[in-house]
Parts: structure tokens; C-alpha cells; sequence
């Protein structure tokens, strides 16, 4: 063992805070730091996630209170795996933003960085935490952070598009404190799987109404459809690299958190239909919604809501087979929908709209780019060579085997909206004239590199998916077994 | 009597504690500027904030404290009121701050942008 799964919170929380006095020594530190404590970290996650595959989990008892009275943090095969993509993830966004526009000064580079390492913090925090009050805690940290980084640029209409985060944000945590209290008030314990364990004896229509607080709390960090009217304009205002951060880390936190409350803490059989209810209306709206849009990131967000509809509705069905396709999808789409977002921000570089009509001819100016968004586009679509479509067959074979007929054909339908609006933009960049106003701007060095990686795993993933299903088989077989998580958390001594 | 009038009273500080909530939900919804928006977000709070405390207090509760000599009376340790709430306040009341202080700064974004606080003359993301 080389470390303990506290230093996941510990040290980026402690790089954010000393990233403005390094900055006083030296100002490149602002930036190298972050990648130190990045690289580390994610040293340690696969270090950590080889060590749980084989032993089982790691509980962490924080400051020698043990569970169910502190704090503890649960390193399961399903929530390291979640770590590890997102300090993953987070390592390629610190890589694409590294040399982020030269004509970024000192001091919103170092506000950005210490913000996106808050939105790190948070998010693993989310992940790892075994303990309900905790987790509404690292909830607010990644919000906070990521109102901050949705307004980053002060030209654009950022401010307004994180205002209207913040409200609704800022409801969604009376929401959150509101369950919180109401199952302290029942049960007198804020630890999960003292919760599991006693949520029987809790009042049948409190429960449903804690459940029901819980999941519309939550529900607006992960995207889900009538909660989710910031997430367009936020992916559109913030920069390029944040959407992905988004994508790929805070709402995958979000997800999770609602899945360990259906899963693990609730005991609620009603609510995994619900689950596939707002994951099919999500998917509808939110596809439907995205060919309708001019701009490329909104409609690039429109696209991420879908697919975290499309998730929920795998993880709706509770089976293993529908937590092992969620869980396949989850790591697609952190994966994809980065490139995508990466790719696109250098497509629309030097526009002031980011009109998707910009796009048009892209491909003489900028191959590399163009190659790796069709490459992005098709493979969140689900065409057979990329790494989509092995997630989006497995939801399909999941909802056969739990004899959903009407779920797969409403998959299918939504699929061929999305191969439309995805096929669009990838005809304009390759077979549209170019207009003269826009010029096209070279992608940096580090950027290219980030988009190959991605570029490359997608290709890894489309044409050896044995990489990541057994890893993927064991997390959600850790999500699934409720007892063992309650007796690894209680039997601490 | 002393009984039930106290009930009642129980109820009213859960009943005002849920008014207040509803104020600044009512708040959010109808205001037009953008600083009495950012009130009400604080106005839900502290109504939350009220509740919260007021779901660990009961009828002679004492405070949680332990001090030298309480232990010789076990009485005592019994009529402490619950201090998990109380901890759970004032982590939200910090919470709060700091989402009203970003809400803020963002308006003064705003104002500096746009030259109003009106939030209907504020369009330029669709609502």
C-alpha cells in the first residue's frame, strides 16, 4: 500500500490553498503545481484501485472516530473507479489548459487553477465520502468552484450563465439539507450504511419524500431533464476545457451520488422505474432539444444531458447487466465528450457566435482537429468501431434481458436523432465551403497531444473492450452487494 | 396546560421556520432585481438554518457541554440538547456566505455589463 484514500482530498485541497503563496515564489508554480499533485494522484488512484480488485475495499476512519460516529471514506472497486477517471480526466484538462491562451495574465490563471482544483476536491470528495452531511459539504465545495470557473471569461455573457447556476444551485442545497435533516431526524445517524441499515424503520412517506428531496437535489448537478436549464448555458459560457471538466467529472459525481442513494442507502423498489422514467424523459427532451441548436456547445451540452438520461435509465433497470452498461457508458462519455468538447472549442476558436455554421470547410485548415471531433461524433453516436459502441450495445442487451422492449426501440429512435445532428456538424467540417471571416487557430501543442490520448483511447476501447469490462464487471458487482458494503463500513473496530 | 402549550409552540417555531423558507422561495420566484433575489437565497437559508436547530432542541434541554464535576450528575449528561444539528448549523450558515458572496460578486458583474439589476432586461442567455 502506498498511501491512504484521505490523500485524494487532502493534498489537492492543500495544493488549492498554497497555490496563491507559490505563486508568490515563482509564478510558473500556479500552474506546474497543479500537474504534480494531478500526476500523483492519479499514481495513487490506479495504485489503489489494483489493490481493492484484488483485496476488497479500503475504509478509512478520519480522525479515529470510527463509523457510524465520523467520518469515513469508502475506496470500493465502483467509487475508485469513478476516482480514478476523474483525476484522470482532470490531469487532461490541466494538460489542454497549461498554456491556455498566452494572453491569459497571471491572475485568472492562477484563479482558474486554484478553482478547478477545488472542483476536483469536491468531486472525489462526493465519491469517496461514507458519510451523508460530508458529502453535502463537498457538494457545495464543487458547486462553489464551478460557478467561479463558469464565469471565468469576463467578455462573454458568463456572469449571467452563472448567476443562473447559482440559483439554482444554491435550492438545490436547501433541498439537500432538507433530506439530510429529515433522515437525521428519523434515524439519528448520518453515516450511509448505518442508514442502509436502519432505513426500515423509517417512516414510509418521509422516506419517499427524503428519497424524492434527495434525487431533485442532486438531480440539478447531474443534468436530469426539468432540473437542468443552467447546464446549456454554462458548457456554452464557460471555457472549452471546464465543459469537459463538467462532463466528465462533476456530473459523473452527481450520478453517483444518486445512484449510491437508490442502490446502497434507500430501500425503495418503486424507485428504480422512477430512475427509468426520468432518464427516458431526460434522454427525449434533451436530444430532441440538441438538433435544434445553432451554437456547437450547446448543442454539445443538449448531448451530455442525454447521455446521463441514457445512464440512469441503465442504471434503472437494477440489474447487474444495467449497472455494468451505466458504469461503460459513464467512462464513454467522460471520455468522448471531452475530445468532443476539446476538439470543438479549437472548430470554433476565433468566433464570436460559436455558431455550429462556423465549423464549415475546417478540415483544410485544421485536419488533426476535424479528424479527432468525427472521430469524438462517432463514437458517442455508437458506430462499431469506437469505443460507443460497446456501451451503447450493452444498454441495449440490458434492457433485453430485463424484457424492455419499448426502452430499447425508444434507444434506438433517439440514437438516429443523434447520428443526425452529430453527422451534420461532421458534414460541414468536411464538405461544406469554408466562409471568410473566421479564421481558423492552430491548436497547441499540449492540446493536440490531450485530443490524441483521447483519440487513441477511444480506438483502444472500440477494438479491445476486454481493457475496461472486467475492471467495469467488478465495480458494479461492488455497487450491487449492499450487505458487504454496511459490514465493511460497521465492522471497523 | 404547560404541556400542550408548549406543543403548540413547537409547532409554531417548525411553522415559522417553514414560513420563512417559503418567503424566500416566494422571493426568488417573483423578485425582478437581482440583489433582493440574492436575499431571498439567504432568507431560504436562514429559515433552513432555524429548522435545522429546532429539530435538535427539546422542552429543558441544556447546553452541550461537557465541563469538570458535570459527570457526577448523569441527569445532566441525559438533558443536553443534541449537538449534531447545531455543528450541522453552522456548517451550512459558512456554506451560505459563501454562496451569497459568489452570488454577489456576480452581480456586480452583471451590473457592470449590462448597467441594471433588472433581471428582465437581462437576456442575453435564454431563460
Amino acid at each position: 500500500m502506498v498511501g491512504t484514500p484521505v490523500l485524494f482530498i487532502a493534498i489537492p485541497l492543500l495544493a488549492a490553498f498554497l497555490i496563491p503563496l507559490l505563486g508568490m515564489i515563482w509564478k510558473e508554480l500556479v500552474r506546474i503545481v497543479p500537474g504534480l499533485v494531478l500526476t500523483y494522484l492519479l499514481i495513487l488512484a490506479i495504485n489503489l484501485l489494483n489493490h481493492v480488485l484484488v483485496h476488497g475495499p479500503i475504509v478509512e476512519v478520519i480522525a479515529g472516530w470510527v463509523p457510524p460516529i465520523g467520518i469515513n471514506l469508502v475506496f470500493s472497486a465502483f467509487s475508485g473507479f469513478l476516482v480514478t477517471l476523474m483525476i484522470f480526466l482532470g490531469l487532461l484538462v490541466w494538460i489542454y489548459s497549461y498554456r491556455f491562451k498566452r494572453n491569459v495574465e497571471y491572475e485568472p490563471a492562477l484563479k482558474y487553477f486554484l478553482m478547478l482544483m477545488m472542483l476536483i476536491t469536491g468531486s472525489v470528495g462526493i465519491v469517496l465520502t461514507g458519510d451523508i452531511f460530508n458529502m453535502f459539504v463537498f457538494i457545495e465545495i464543487t458547486s462553489i468552484s464551478a460557478y467561479g470557473l463558469t464565469a471565468f471569461y469576463k467578455g462573454r455573457n458568463s456572469a449571467e450563465a452563472s448567476f443562473k447556476y447559482v440559483m439554482m444551485g444554491s435550492i438545490a442545497s436547501t433541498f439537500l439539507l432538507l433530506a439530510i435533516m429529515i433522515i437525521y431526524s428519523q434515524l439519528g445517524t448520518l453515516n450511509m450504511a448505518d442508514i442502509a441499515r436502519k432505513i426500515h424503520l423509517m417512516n414510509p412517506t418521509l422516506k419517499i419524500v427524503s428519497y424524492i428531496f434527495f434525487v431533485t437535489a442532486l438531480g440539478i448537478e447531474a443534468e436530469i431533464f426539468p432540473l437542468n436549464g443552467w447546464a446549456p448555458d454554462a458548457y456554452a459560457e464557460a471555457p472549452g476545457p471546464v465543459g469537459a471538466a463538467f462532463a466528465g467529472i462533476v456530473v459523473k459525481a452527481a450520478v453517483y451520488a444518486i445512484i449510491r442513494y437508490t442502490y446502497t442507502i434507500f430501500d425503495l423498489s418503486s424507485s428504480f422505474s422512477f430512475l427509468i422514467i426520468i432518464g427516458m424523459i431526460t434522454l427525449i427532451i434533451a436530444e430532441t432539444a440538441a438538433i435544434r441548436q445553432e451554437k456547437l456547445k450547446r448543442m454539445l451540452a443538449y448531448s451530455s444531458i442525454g447521455q446521463m438520461g441514457l445512464v440512469l435509465v441503465a442504471f434503472g433497470f437494477g440489474t447487474k447487466e444495467g449497472v455494468f452498461a451505466a458504469l461503460f457508458l459513464m467512462l464513454n462519455h467522460a471520455i468522448i465528450k471531452s475530445l468532443l468538447f476539446f476538439s470543438g472549442s479549437y472548430l470554433v476558436y476565433n468566433s464570436t457566435e460559436k455558431n455550429i455554421k462556423e465549423v464549415n470547410g475546417m478540415s483544410k485548415f485544421l485536419p488533426v482537429t476535424s479528424l479527432l471531433f468525427a472521430i469524438g461524433a462517432f463514437a458517442i453516436v455508437g458506430l462499431p468501431p469506437f469505443a460507443g459502441f460497446w456501451s451503447k450495445l450493452s444498454v441495449l442487451t440490458a434492457a433485453a434481458d430485463s424484457n424492455m422492449i419499448l426502452i430499447m426501440v425508444l434507444v434506438l429512435m433517439v440514437s438516429v436523432v443523434e447520428l443526425v445532428y452529430y453527422l451534420r456538424v461532421v458534414n460541414r467540417i468536411y464538405f461544406f465551403k469554408k466562409e471568410a471571416d473566421t479564421k481558423p487557430h492552430k491548436p497547441t501543442f499540449n492540446a493536440l497531444f490531450v485530443m490524441l490520448v483521447l483519440g487513441a483511447i477511444i480506438l483502444l476501447i472500440g477494438f479491445y473492450p476486454d481493457a475496461v469490462t472486467g475492471m467495469l464487471h467488478k465495480a458494479s458487482a461492488s455497487l450491487m452487494d449492499k450487505g458487504q458494503y454496511i459490514h465493511n463500513v460497521l465492522s471497523l473496530k | 396546560m404547560d404541556s400542550t402549550l408548549f406543543h403548540y409552540l413547537d409547532y409554531a417555531v417548525y411553522g415559522t421556520a417553514i414560513l420563512v423558507m417559503l418567503i424566500g422561495f416566494y422571493g426568488t420566484m417573483v423578485k425582478k432585481s437581482l440583489l433582493k433575489i440574492v436575499i431571498s437565497l439567504s432568507v431560504i437559508d436562514s429559515g433552513l438554518n432555524l429548522l435545522i436547530v429546532t429539530i435538535g432542541y427539546y422542552k429543558g434541554g441544556t447546553a452541550p457541554i461537557f465541563s469538570p464535576g458535570f459527570l457526577k450528575n448523569f441527569k445532566d449528561v441525559s438533558k443536553m440538547v443534541d449537538p449534531i444539528p447545531q455543528a450541522l448549523v453552522l456548517t451550512a450558515i459558512v456554506i451560505g456566505f459563501g454562496v451569497t458572496a459568489v452570488a454577489l460578486a456576480l452581480v456586480i458583474r452583471l451590473y457592470r455589463h449590462h448597467g441594471t439589476l433588472n433581471i428582465d432586461e437581462i437576456k442575453n442567455l435564454k431563460w
